[in-house]
């Protein structure tokens, strides 16, 4: 009997124990009915069956009262089985931000259900949000708006904010950074967060304000504005999250 | 007699705003400075008497805004919250009224009583500012006064003004903050109400509940479920106002502040300032702060700070030299030759040259502060930090750090001093835990001593150059690695304000220098004082029961002539037992004195640690007492080896030195008194000026710690390699 079709053969309860068996040898070498019994939270009674039916379909090595072991067919078939289930719950978890045990638990459920091909588009997906730039800045929205306890509705401000924002980036908007001494410029949006921000904000440098470059220190150091009759010196970094349009 | 009346007096206001000079011309000299608990922010108190009634005046930490940030601006707002001030005098800098009078808006949010006083009133006239002062008393209704600090003007209205503000204190705050964000805040303090928050600060935590502070969010967590509908609303308000507006709360807020100053100021201000008010100033900072010249100039004026303190401290200090001695000698000379009276030994050993030693530094400490206080009230340190800082930053320090480091080549205890002028808490302790690394003056007689013991002409200079590197090099990195352990943090902003240059006047320089030098003295008197005792006692007792140099004269192995010593002849001769004059038998004796004493004993008993490093017990005993002061280790190396009165210049000592430690140990010595155990003198000041015994003690430890390390490192290396 070739894998697939040994494991086409397969329960749902039988494909959980086989990837219980798989993790167990994974961590500890070899496997033992206790083992299985205690991690699958039943009695080992409940453990024997199982393992006689995985063992007549080729895919372990079942010596009694002693250990269990995967066949080359068993490891095979448990792997597909451990790789939905891990896809299924870093969907949930990553993605839509469900609580790790929940996330667990449901992908527990959904992991005999998947076909091949659904996963092979769940991979495709979870592959393109951890490598597309925009993909992490629209799940770090989606996060964002998750913890708002109204929904939707109330985080549209801050949608609108941040695709202002990143509209603004997205025209690559210069910041005082990129300017050159003797050069004016109005800020548009002061970035960034935290203190830095705050500071920035507190020492007047507000949207529309007028600044004018008066020098920068030699190799990447501060810069130094002159805005309303008052001069100050800011790192580049913190200049930099002062956006400005000439 | 019935006491009078006192009144408490807060003083807030944006750093560079001349608030120290207005305190100063408040209180006198009648004002003490020190430290909040915990923290390296400095708290000025002091007091004055107007018709009458006494006034307690605290000087608030120089803020830009109330917001929670930085430990600066946490102390200035729970003072203002929960502090007792009677009046709340906010200082702002009339060159730069709009950022001084959003921190007026946000002291007033918190329900304080207010006086406005318009500082540098002069500079602004200048500049061709005009202000309806009058107006603006009836706009804001409370008073407001127009003051010169730093010559003392306008100081009779500013009391009058402080008085009045207790006899009637102000209303409700006219703040004009706009629609959208008053009703905010409305709602939000209605709900406050049903929590246990004063009802006089309301208005400020229902703007920073507003804002999503943390402090304050858990505040109200405390509050129960009064507290959670407290925070559903505050959430609600935020939300709807960032999705109405378009702009996120803290822009928001920040902008309406502004928008209500610049609305004041339109009514206020009758002529604007010119534009070129700053003409000269800037013409000066073309050519300091040039891409070509800033550098050259900058290291040309460290130098002459450096020159001024240790040339020009020269004379002085070889007064205050001979008049300790003198002083010592008189004492001494109330015993009969040849005492051994304890109290005798105690006060001229222990006190008189303990505490002389350390005050022997003052003419020093004196001058450098001096040019720091120059520096600094010119405008220049600004421009200084602005220079540096690129370099300095890489290392997790900052643009500030450099001068106070550069001060610790002199002595690590003014350099830990001037570091009061740093505003953020974690920029200002890496550059104090790493600074006595820089090689201090005191350390030179150690290298002058060791180092031609060891090392043949042409190597003395390249060697004594590396160990100065190796002290800055080792300063740079441990201050990376702190900043990246244990002093971790988000990043303190460096946005920084640049006045424009100003003639400090004498007297504000005076009163900086004498500050600081009140400060150093007083630690002299204090800590200092008591270790010196200790130290003392530990290398004076137990005495020696008998001297091997006694029993060989009874023995008749040595005879006493008269003459001079064996260290005072050329060519350096080894002492001849046979032959030894009183001096040097006096120093034998000293020499087993102190191998007997408790010093002695520690010293023996570090032997083990020391033998690693190709070191033996009688370094051991010369590095405790170098703990008192690191020049007195080469004084106890002359005790130790019955060298008698001994410096770093005797040839004796040099060659007794080169006789029993390899040239390697040398080396790993010098090492290790580079890097650690910091003189007494450093910890008190180091205490003091941390705020606590934990940073004090962490970097005493953790210096020695690394000092072994590395002075073992090298002597086993250069085992393996030499």
């Amino acid at each position: 009997m070739t894998a697939t079709a040994a494991s086409e053969n397969l329960t749902n309860a039988l494909e959980d124990y086989l990837e219980t068996v798989f993790e167990l040898v994974r961590d500890r070498k070899v496997a033992r009915v206790k083992d299985i019994a205690k991690a699958r939270g039943v009695r080992a009674g409940s453990v024997t069956p199982a393992m006689h039916r995985l063992a007549e379909l080729g895919l372990i090595e079942y010596v009694e009262r002693e250990y269990i072991d995967l066949t080359p067919a068993g490891e095979k078939a448990a792997r597909r089985v451990y790789a939905r289930h891990q896809v299924l719950s870093r969907f949930f978890q990553h993605v839509l931000g469900t609580p790790e045990e929940t996330a667990q638990e449901d992908a527990c459920a959904m992991e005999h259900s998947l076909s091949d091909e659904g996963m092979d588009h769940l991979v495709r997906f979870l592959e393109f949000m951890q490598v597309c730039p925009d993909a992490q800045a629209f799940l770090a929205a989606f996060h964002d708006c998750t913890r708002l306890t109204k929904g939707p509705d109330a985080c549209s401000g801050t949608c609108q904010r941040r695709s202002r924002r990143r509209g603004m980036r997205a025209a690559k908007l210069p910041s005082i950074a990129d300017l050159r001494p003797g050069q004016r410029a109005r800020i548009a949006i002061v970035d960034g967060g935290g203190a830095i921000r705050q500071r920035l904000l507190d020492m007047g440098l507000l949207p529309d304000v007028q600044v004018e470059i008066q020098r920068m220190a030699p190799a990447g150091g501060p810069v130094w504005i002159k805005f309303e009759g008052t001069q100050l010196t800011l790192r580049r970094n913190e200049a930099r999250a002062v956006l400005v349009e000439t | 007699m019935t006491a009078a009346p006192v009144h408490r007096v807060a003083l807030a206001g944006n750093p560079n705003s001349g608030k120290t000079s207005v305190f100063n011309a408040l209180t006198g000299a009648r004002q003490r400075v020190g430290n909040y608990p915990g923290v390296t922010v400095e708290k000025r108190e002091g007091r004055f008497t107007f018709n009458g009634s006494q006034f307690e005046l605290l000087d608030l930490p120089g803020t830009y805004s109330l917001s929670s940030y930085s430990p600066e601006e946490r102390i200035a707002q729970d003072e203002l919250l929960y502090g007792t001030s009677d009046v709340v005098v906010v200082l702002a800098d009339a060159t730069n009224l709009k950022r001084s009078l959003v921190l007026l808006v946000q002291v007033l949010q918190t329900g304080a009583n207010p006086v406005l006083c318009l500082n540098m009133a002069d500079e602004a006239e200048r500049a061709g500012q005009r202000l309806d002062l009058q107006l603006l008393r009836d706009l804001l209704g409370f008073p407001v006064v127009a003051t010169v600090g730093h010559k003392g003007e306008g100081m009779g209205a500013l009391r009058e003004a402080i008085a009045q503000a207790v006899a009637t204190p102000a209303g409700a705050p006219r703040l004009v903050l706009g629609e959208r964000l008053q009703r905010s805040l409305d709602r939000i303090e209605a709900v406050l109400e049903e929590t246990r928050i004063n009802l006089s600060i309301r208005r400020w935590v229902a703007t920073r509940l507003l804002l999503d502070d943390d402090q304050f969010v858990s505040r109200m967590k405390e509050e129960g479920d009064a507290g959670a509908e407290v925070l559903r609303v505050a959430e609600y308000e935020r939300d709807d106002i960032e999705a109405s507006t378009n702009e996120d709360i803290e822009l928001f807020v920040t902008g309406r502040y502004y928008g209500f100053v610049n609305g004041l100021l339109r009514e206020v201000v009758t002529r604007v300032a010119r534009e070129d008010a700053r003409a000269l100033s800037d013409g000066i900072d073309s050519i300091v702060v040039h891409r070509v010249l800033g550098m050259p100039i900058f290291l040309a004026v460290m130098y002459a700070i450096f020159w001024m303190t240790f040339s020009l401290g020269e004379t002085p200090m070889a007064w205050l030299e001979a008049g300790f001695s003198w002083l010592g000698s008189a004492i001494s000379g109330l015993w009969p030759a040849g005492s051994e009276s304890p109290v005798r030994s105690l006060l001229v050993n222990g006190i008189i040259g303990g505490v002389g030693g350390v005050v022997v530094f003052l003419p020093n400490i004196v001058l450098l502060f001096l040019g720091l206080a120059i520096l600094e009230d010119t405008g220049y340190m600004a421009r200084a930090a602005f220079i540096v800082d690129r370099v300095m930053h890489w290392f997790g320090l900052h643009g500030r750090s450099f001068i106070p480091m550069v001060t610790g080549f002199g002595c690590s205890i003014p350099g830990i001093m001037a570091t009061r002028t740093m505003e953020n808490e974690r920029d200002r302790l890496a550059t104090m835990l790493v600074l006595p690394l820089m090689s201090c003056g005191a350390r030179l007689p150690i290298w002058l001593l060791l180092i031609p013991a060891f090392f043949a002409p042409k190597w003395r200079a390249p060697v004594l150059w590396s160990i100065y590197l190796v002290g800055i090099a080792l300063a740079l990195l441990l201050a990376l690695l702190l900043r990246k352990t244990v002093l971790k943090g988000e990043e303190a902003p460096f946005v920084m304000d640049l006045p424009p240059y100003r003639l400090p006047t004498a007297r504000a320089v005076v009163m900086k220098m004498l500050e600081r030098a009140g400060l150093y003295l007083r630690k002299a008197g204090t800590v200092i004082l008591g270790i010196s005792i200790l130290m003392w006692f530990i290398t004076s007792y137990p005495k020696a029961n008998q001297y091997d140099v006694d029993a060989q004269i009874a023995a008749g192995e040595v005879t006493v002539v008269e003459g001079r010593s064996a260290t005072e002849m050329d060519p350096p001769a080894t002492p001849e037992p046979a032959r030894s004059t009183p001096g040097e038998i006096a120093a034998q004796r000293a020499a087993a004195d102190l191998r007997a004493s408790v010093a002695g004993h520690l010293g023996e008993g570090l032997e083990p640690l020391l033998r690693p490093l190709g070191l033996d017990w009688k370094v051991g005993v010369a590095i405790i007492g170098a703990f008192a002061a690191k020049e007195v280790f080469v004084a106890q190396m002359g005790i130790v080896y019955a060298m008698g009165d001994a410096n770093e210049t005797t040839e004796t000592l040099r060659a007794a030195i080169a006789r029993d430690y390899s040239p390697a140990a040398g080396f790993s010595l010098m090492l290790f008194l580079l890097i650690a155990a910091p003189c007494m003198a450093t910890v008190a000041v180091m205490r003091r000026e941390s705020g606590s015994w934990k940073w004090a003690l962490f970097q005493a430890v953790g210096l020695t710690v690394i000092g072994y390390g590395v002075a073992l490192g090298f002597y086993q290396s250069a085992q393996l390699f030499l």
